[in-house]
């Protein structure tokens, strides 16, 4: 595991370190530890209720919204423990960026949804229209919508939609990208679109992406972690993971025999 | 099976359409009776209202006039100039301090509190709103009137109608808080939005036509309201000139004269009855502008 989570300039941006999440009922997460290097798109893959969702929200503290969950262990971004008590959770969400399984768009026009967070720290205008330019390009939705910034987003398709929720997201200049099963609600040309925007912005961004499909992350990941009954199972470089599971129980969740 | 099914499907809707059997027969019988059931049910509540407007209206256009209704001089009792801005100022206050309130309850108890405190405001509003007026007027009398020792006078009397209104405004803001889809909510907070700035920059512009809504309403509703004035400030023929004047007002002018033999003070009592009328409606009408407008425009929000 240490040969994979080694990038180049070092000890990995985001790690998550024994993290062990737990409602009244149960332990939804068990000491989970899991690298995130630099320049690169993590898949977390395992079936429905096995944790995913709530890993990846511990991962900015949007975990912490809901209520009644007790947090243990930590997780280290650019070395600092982000559940630290001096560390306001906003600048952390500020840094680590999310997107929702369903576009989440604001009733307003689509350039106030791209600009919502630079608005947030009051950015001056010119800095505002140049950011949520590039943001709109990297999502991959500026030239569907340079034309008219001013229309309503909620007249947008549902993949443009998601396109502008990633834009959004990008528009603050974070270094990791929360994505939770982006797609789920997108029909396969959008899914495809999206996916394309995620191969180009793991150049730049740390991605982590949550999907219960094993081909997207076979797609578009670099690596792959295998969640099951909120334990990691398994994780690898994505190649090795869906063609030679070490594990059984991976090896029946990619050949689609697990219930 | 799979051969018959291409002919099946025209055979299967022939033979519901001309079922015979006592209950289907039971059933379409049932659903005409509902039909013609339906209309004439509408009539039976509808007719009521209309004749009790075209009542008010008989009595009152008559002797209605725009001098009646502009006349604010002191001497004459049979004018409605007074009353109509006093109720005016009066209603101001209490929309004011009503929203003031329910604005800052409601938000708090949706985004702040714990569900068990929610479930407290809530549960009290809900009270609130179905304590007879009377009430909320004797606790404007005891809390107000003697208790802070503001007499009767305009204060006591705008405060304690706020007091009615508060718990309607509370529970329509409340209600447009909660009611913002928990993801609009978390992609707010996701993208570094402090709580204060969700509330603001989001979640008001969804919620505020529906907030708006709650206050025309919470507004026809107070200025229809006769207990919580009459117990808390006198009549008086002049607008009010300091917060501790009495004051009058249009429900109260119904009240003080309805009780009065046939003639000026009667005819009076019908007029203020006929102008609140027309205040209520044209509240209930900008209600239904403003619902219209606000479908319109979140069309998609809540898929």
């Amino acid at each position: 595991m240490n040969a994979l989570t080694s990038s180049g300039n070092g000890g990995p941006v985001l790690s998550a370190q024994h993290l062990t999440i737990q409602s009244k009922q149960k332990k939804i997460l068990d000491d989970l530890s899991l690298d995130f290097p630099a320049a690169s798109l993590t898949a977390v893959v395992g079936p429905s209720g096995c944790g995913k969702t709530t890993f990846i929200r511990s991962l900015n503290r949007m975990v912490e919204l809901t209520p009644g969950l007790s947090i243990r262990g930590s997780v280290i971004y650019l070395g600092q423990d982000i559940y630290d008590p001096s560390v306001n959770p906003v600048m952390v969400r500020r840094r680590i960026g999310m997107v929702f399984q369903r576009p989440t768009v604001f009733p307003t026009t689509v350039f106030e949804n791209a600009a919502f967070g630079l608005r947030l720290v009051h950015e001056d205008i010119e800095t505002i229209e140049k950011s949520v330019e590039e943001a709109l390009q990297r999502s991959g939705l500026w030239e569907e919508v340079k034309d008219d910034l001013d229309r309503p987003a909620l007249s947008l398709s549902g993949g443009q939609q998601q396109r502008l929720c990633i834009a959004r997201a990008l528009a603050i200049k974070p270094r990791v990208l929360l994505l939770d099963e982006p797609t789920s609600a997108l029909d396969p040309a959008a899914t495809q679109r999206v996916e394309a925007t995620m191969q180009r912005l793991k150049e730049d961004f740390v991605l982590v992406l949550v999907t219960h499909n094993v081909g997207q992350a076979a797609r578009v990941s670099d690596k792959v972690a295998f969640l099951h009954s909120g334990h990691l199972i398994e994780v690898g470089p994505t190649a090795d993971i869906l063609e030679r599971p070490r594990e059984a129980l991976t090896q029946q969740f990619i050949t689609g025999r697990f219930q | 099976m799979a051969s018959a099914s291409v002919a099946a499907p025209a055979e299967t809707g022939k033979d519901l359409l001309f079922d015979a059997s006592a209950r289907t027969r039971w059933r379409l019988g049932f659903d005409r009776v509902a039909g013609w059931l339906l209309p004439v049910l509408f009539l039976v509540a509808i007719v009521p209202i209309l004749d009790l407007v075209y009542y008010i209206a008989s009595q009152a256009l008559p002797t209605l006039s725009w001098a009646v209704l502009t006349n604010t001089n002191p001497h004459d009792p049979y004018a409605l100039g007074v009353p109509i801005i006093s109720t005016v100022y009066v209603m101001l206050w209490a929309t004011a301090v009503a929203v003031a309130l329910g604005l800052f309850g409601g938000v708090a108890t949706a985004e702040f509190l714990s569900e068990r405190a929610a479930g407290w405001m809530r549960m009290s509003a809900n009270l609130l709103v179905g304590t007879p007026s009377v009430v909320i007027g004797y606790f404007g009398y005891f809390a107000l009137v003697l208790g802070l020792g503001w007499g009767y006078s305009f204060i006591a009397g705008a405060t304690t109608l706020a007091f009615f209104m508060t718990p309607y405004i509370f529970r329509v803001t409340d209600l447009a808080y909660s009611s913002i889809p928990r993801p609009i909510r978390e992609a707010a907070l996701g993208s570094g939005a402090r709580p204060y700035q969700y509330i603001l920059k989001v979640a008001a512009p969804i919620a505020l036509p529906q907030i708006l809504n709650g206050v025309f309403l919470a507004v026809a509703i107070g200025v229809g309201e006769t207990a919580p004035i009459v117990l808390t400030s006198t009549h008086s023929v002049l607008v009010p000139q300091t917060l501790y004047s009495p004051v009058s007002f249009l429900t109260a002018e119904i009240w003080l004269n309805f009780s009065q033999p046939p003639g000026q003070a009667l005819a009076l009592a019908f007029q203020a009855a006929f102008v609140v009328l027309v205040v209520v409606v044209a509240l209930n009408i900008v209600v239904r502008i403003i619902s219209a407008r606000y479908q319109k425009r979140l069309e998609g929000l809540y898929q």
